[in-house]
């Protein structure tokens, strides 16, 4: 792809900052404020977009094992419909974006509905919250490095690079 | 395990059904409903100075002034939840003119409020603490358009000048040598507010959760879940997970307080070079609940940062311990480290909430003033996620 979508972002990022904010009188905070975030935002899509769809792959796939683990453990009926979801979203269309979101928030949702119990809140054993745990930590892991190049992450010097958790 | 993660060990205490959804302040549950009713009337643009010039006159007029002049309209900085702007007001009895602040809703913002409450305690703790005056209230925006409260004008900074450009915002700061200045006013502060008596205060957009029960705890729980189930944009387990524990976990409140619930050091404007507080800000989260919640969000990792020695620094002014031990001397309050972790569980579920949860619907529907900045902190959710779990690990 000529031009490439790299040169494209650095093209953006270096006309708002060299023509854009400096052409912004001090007074127009809000504008300001926006220009700089719109830089914030092109820089760390530039690190992220070509493994936007790696990003969302592994996602999914975290969820669907979560899933499959779960099933093992809760009761019928919910053990059944983790399977079925599961089953269901490993059949997503690796290559769309959209495809694994859209498989993503379908399996979510069976997940949540099994976390909560049901209508009578049924019991979440201990051992789904340890392997719900494990999930959420690395799946956190993954999603703070992700962001990392954000600032906010208090522990973010103690994170890896995106392409080591994907 | 400790009990108060098994809460098969603990009896009921109350008659508290931790599971009734609709259990909260009515006024809360008025303004969620609301959010849901206008969703569809987006999307929300930014204000520009004439229609806020159009807007006040309109809102003056209608409360009987006359030869009303606005000038020096200027939008304020900052603000994910709320759009401000600075403006000077005369009118035939005040030609000298008064300088004034419009905070006003969007049409959705990462959190779902109510200026009347705003109002309120401006009112009520004016005598206690330095706050901004009320000079009016729209609280349902009736004239202006969209609900608003106007406040008089207060001098101030809430960043040192000399550290402005080093990241110092509220989050993620070190106040450096100012600490000396600012974390004894912090403290006390919270002590004040914490042991205000609000006997005869109009506070009639609040109501006040059942002292010796677990209500304190659930209303909380009730309004966040709600905010994330009413704008869900993606499932997240552990934010699932998290409404479940805190349900089943809630702590009994025994004294129930005015908490702010935005109570970190960037919500306090200060004179320079003395440090003295001009003003406390942000009251829009504020309710009557227990005081463990105002210290457990002052604890947010997100709102301090480690400092030479890495040693974690609360809101960027001192160890946990320390903060907490010197809380404790202002206050005469006890902390209890079961309640205080549980609203530090509870307080990660909030900020997960707000930042994957409605910061993002809002920016979906185009419906902020600055969505931009919404998506912006939504960047930071999973910070809260990982806190969550370890968290719970802990309690």
């Amino acid at each position: 792809m000529l031009p490439n979508i790299d040169v494209r972002i650095a093209n953006l990022i270096k006309a708002m900052e060299q023509v854009v904010v400096p052409a912004l009188p001090e007074s127009e905070r809000l504008a300001r404020d926006q220009a700089m975030l719109v830089v914030g935002h092109l820089r760390m899509i530039s690190g992220q977009w070509k493994s936007a769809l790696r990003f969302e792959q592994v996602a999914l796939d975290a969820l669907t094992d979560l899933a499959e683990k779960l099933a093992g453990i809760v009761a019928a009926p919910f053990a059944g419909q983790l399977a079925e979801a599961a089953q269901t979203a490993r059949k997503a269309d690796r290559g769309s974006i959209d495809g694994l979101e859209q498989a993503y928030n379908a399996l979510g949702g069976v997940i949540d509905n099994v976390i909560l119990g049901g209508p009578d809140h049924a019991s979440f054993p201990q051992a789904a919250v340890d392997v719900l745990f494990d999930y959420g930590s690395r799946q956190a892991r993954v999603e703070r490095t992700w962001f990392k190049a954000i600032g906010f992450d208090p522990d973010r010097a103690d994170l890896p690079e995106i392409a080591d958790v994907l | 395990m400790s009990v108060i993660d098994n809460p098969a060990q603990v009896a009921p205490v109350d008659n508290v059904d931790i599971w009734d959804r609709d259990d909260m302040e009515p006024r809360v549950k008025e303004i969620l409903d609301r959010t849901v009713r206008d969703r569809p009337t987006g999307p929300y643009s930014a204000k520009t100075d004439a229609e806020i010039i159009a807007m006040l006159q309109r809102y003056y007029t209608a409360q009987g002034l006359t030869g009303i002049e606005i000038s020096q309209v200027q939008r304020m900085a900052g603000g994910a939840s709320k759009e401000q702007f600075a403006y000077t007001l005369r009118h035939t009895d005040e030609a000298a003119g008064e300088r004034l602040v419009l905070r006003m809703d969007p049409l959705e913002a990462i959190s779902q409020t109510c200026r009347g409450r705003e109002a309120q305690l401006h009112d009520a703790l004016g005598t206690v603490m330095p706050v901004a005056p009320v000079r009016g209230l729209d609280p349902d925006g009736e004239v202006l358009g969209q609900p608003a409260i106007i406040l008089g004008f207060v001098n101030g900074v809430t960043e040192p000048t000399d550290m402005k450009g080093r990241g110092v915002s509220g989050m993620g700061s070190s106040y450096g040598e100012w600490a000396d200045k600012l974390a004894p006013q912090f403290i006390d502060a919270l002590a004040t507010l914490h042991d205000f008596d609000r006997t005869g205060c109009d506070l009639s957009y609040f109501a006040e959760p059942e002292p010796g029960t677990r209500q304190a705890a659930i209303w909380q729980v009730n309004w966040w879940s709600k905010l994330w189930w009413d704008g869900i944009v993606q499932p997240v387990p552990i934010v699932t997970y998290a409404e479940r524990w805190l349900r089943e976990n809630a702590p009994v409140c025994e004294n129930t307080v005015i908490c702010h619930c935005d109570l970190r050091i960037g919500n306090f404007m200060f004179e320079e070079p003395s440090g003295k507080f001009t003003a406390v800000l942000d009251w829009e989260l504020a309710h009557i609940g227990d005081f463990h919640e105002d210290l457990a969000w002052a604890c947010q990792r997100l709102f301090g940062m480690y400092d030479d020695k890495g040693e974690f620094l609360v809101c960027g002014l001192m160890p946990r311990a320390e903060f907490l031990r010197r809380y404790e001397v202002a206050s005469g309050n006890t902390v209890d480290p079961d309640r205080l972790r549980y609203y530090e569980v509870l307080n990660a579920y909030k900020c997960a909430v707000m930042d994957l949860g409605q910061a993002i619907r809002a920016a979906t529907e185009s419906n902020n003033h600055q969505d931009l900045v919404l998506t912006w902190l939504a960047s930071a959710g999973a910070v809260f996620l990982a806190q969550i779990v370890q968290l719970i690990q802990e309690a």
